[in-house]
């Protein structure tokens, strides 16, 4: 078993000192970023000050989940046993502001992926990992005309 | 967005106008990579990067006519120490550093001007391929840094090829450029390749070959990505006043820019939303103002290619194509032999072989001295070399 789990281990996350708080926030499934106290901003990966004004007063606050698909790619060849390919990777241009790179899970858009409206899931990873991941919001559903 | 909306605050002039041809390139050398590919392939490990640096300088050093003992700077490229290096070089520098292709060339030029060493020699060795680098993958770069396609590993997206998968992805999207007009980039260089002894890849391919070669990372294929390969290569620059008593006609650096796109750079927003054309612009306005002359007067245009997505992106943003015009700029124009713009013309990264950018500084040498053969490009005068990689755009205009 604990070669099972091996074998499709997730690439680990970078854990600086402040991205501790957030993949904690995405286990528990409402995933949180720091919001600026000063000027209102959000930051994404999570830093020590806000890269906008400098303030050093930040919250951490739970993000909306919504989305926008500004890019993507297919993966057509195997580097890691946790991702056969072929696989997708979105760029999401988060509601509240920062770019986030992740994965769109089940239905692709029957239109054009830019642009695309999608909402945030939380996958678990056969190791147990669990990451925050995009679905497309009903509107751009492939079904839907 | 034009040059006179600058975007930044801190716009700067461009680097002082006494730099401009106060520096010269008077040797350039490589090591064998025709031969270090094929023994590589077969599971050989001709060199180390020192060795492969070592072979490139000294080649180098007779190309200029110097001997060992005219080096007082040592610039020592990305893969190697620098006090190692010096070692394995038999050099005692009174000046050093350690940089990338093109930062090497603009610390030489600076430290030359300024009196910190008069004749500074710049090498690069990689044994990147038989040492298995990956440039991709869970192990890239160390695998602990704040690059983006570390950061972004635990989705899979681990490497640089998916980065400029993605800035590609967008950039068609909002040009309306078709995915496989990208192969008019590998088509071409491969072209090139075919007339230069030095590529590794030089058997020419048609458009129909791009389209029918997989995906690696989709929208690019197989034809886009660079030629991973051992090797080593080596400049040496010194002063316009000694460049001129030397054998080979100097090349002088005319004029340079730089310009960092770093915010946002980990969450990719730089890269998707102008594609870094604001760095590009920046960078191209001082390079041109330092120069004294823009694209217009370019013989040849060297792009740092690890990807042929590279190509596109500086035509537009160095201003040698209006913006949604690569297209018609790729079939009407030409950037292959015979072309309006002769680009990468010894093949480059994507069929010469994957220096790091090193390979393409002797290749704008080579063509200004005229040494170029069956590729050469008549007249040339003036050549842009121009990176940016990962949002740090860096240009310089070399000239006779
Ligand atoms: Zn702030």
């Amino acid at each position: 078993m604990t070669d099972v789990v091996e074998a499709v281990r997730t690439p680990p996350a970078v854990m600086g000192l402040y991205d501790g708080p957030m993949w904690a926030s995405i286990r528990e499934g409402t995933m949180r970023l720091q919001r600026c106290l000063n000027c209102g901003e959000m930051q994404y990966p999570p830093g020590p000050v806000c890269p906008h004004c400098l303030s050093s007063n930040l919250e951490w606050q739970p993000i909306s989940g919504r989305g926008t698909i500004v890019s993507w790619v297919v993966y057509h060849r195997t580097y890691l046993a946790a991702y056969p390919e072929p696989y997708n990777v979105v760029a999401v241009k988060l509601a509240e502001g920062p770019f986030m790179a992740s994965n769109l899970e089940g239905e692709t858009p029957a239109q054009s992926w830019i642009g695309a409206p999608v909402r945030m899931v939380y996958s678990t990873m056969l190791d147990g990992t669990v990451l925050p991941r995009f679905t497309l919001a009903a509107t751009s559903a492939g079904k839907t005309p | 967005m034009s040059s006179s909306a600058n975007p930044f605050v801190n716009a700067g002039r461009p680097a002082s106008s006494r730099l401009s041809r106060a520096a010269a390139i008077v040797g350039v050398g490589h090591s064998d990579w025709v031969g270090d590919w094929k023994r590589t392939r077969a599971g050989e490990k001709p060199s180390d990067g020192y060795g492969y640096g070592a072979i490139a300088f000294r080649e180098a050093l007779a190309d200029s006519g110097l001997k060992r003992d005219d080096i007082d700077g040592l610039i020592a490229g990305p893969a190697t120490a620098y006090e190692r290096l010096s070692e394995v070089l038999g050099i005692d520098p009174r000046w050093g550093d350690q940089a990338d292709a093109v930062l090497s060339v603009i610390k030489a030029i600076t430290a030359v001007e300024s009196g910190l060493a008069e004749t500074i020699a710049l090498v690069y060795g990689n044994d990147q391929r038989s040492a298995k680098i990956q440039y991709g993958g869970p192990q890239a770069m160390g695998g602990d840094a704040f690059l983006s396609y570390v950061y972004h590993a635990p989705w899979g997206l681990t490497s640089q090829g998916a980065l400029y998968a993605l800035t590609f992805q967008a950039w068609k999207h909002a040009r309306g450029f078709e995915g496989d007009d990208l192969g008019y980039v590998a088509v071409a260089q491969r072209a090139w390749s075919s007339m230069n002894p030095n590529a590794i890849q030089r058997k020419r391919i048609t458009l129909d070959d791009y389209r029918n070669a997989p995906y690696i990372c989709e929208p690019l294929r197989l034809f886009d990505y660079c030629q991973i390969n051992d090797g080593g290569v080596a400049l040496i620059v010194t002063t316009a006043e000694r460049a001129a008593r030397l054998g080979k006609p100097p090349v002088y650096i005319q004029g340079f820019g730089r310009r960092d796109l770093n915010q946002g750079a980990t969450s990719l927003e730089p890269r998707l939303t102008d594609y870094y054309r604001p760095a590009q612009e920046d960078c191209a306005r001082q390079a041109y103002e330092m120069a004294g002359f823009g694209p217009a007067d370019m013989d040849m245009l060297q792009v740092y290619d690890s990807f042929s997505v590279h190509v596109p992106l500086a035509l537009e943003g160095y201003g040698y194509c209006k913006i949604g015009e690569v297209r018609r700029f790729f079939r009407e124009q030409g950037i292959g032999p015979g072309g309006k713009l002769p680009i990468n013309t010894s093949g480059g990264h994507l069929s010469e072989t994957y220096m790091q950018g090193w390979a393409h500084q002797i290749e704008c040498v080579r063509q200004l001295r005229g040494e170029c053969g069956e590729r050469q490009v008549p007249n040339c005068r003036h050549a842009h070399y121009t990176s940016d990689v990962c949002g740090n755009a860096v240009s310089i205009v070399y000239s006779r």
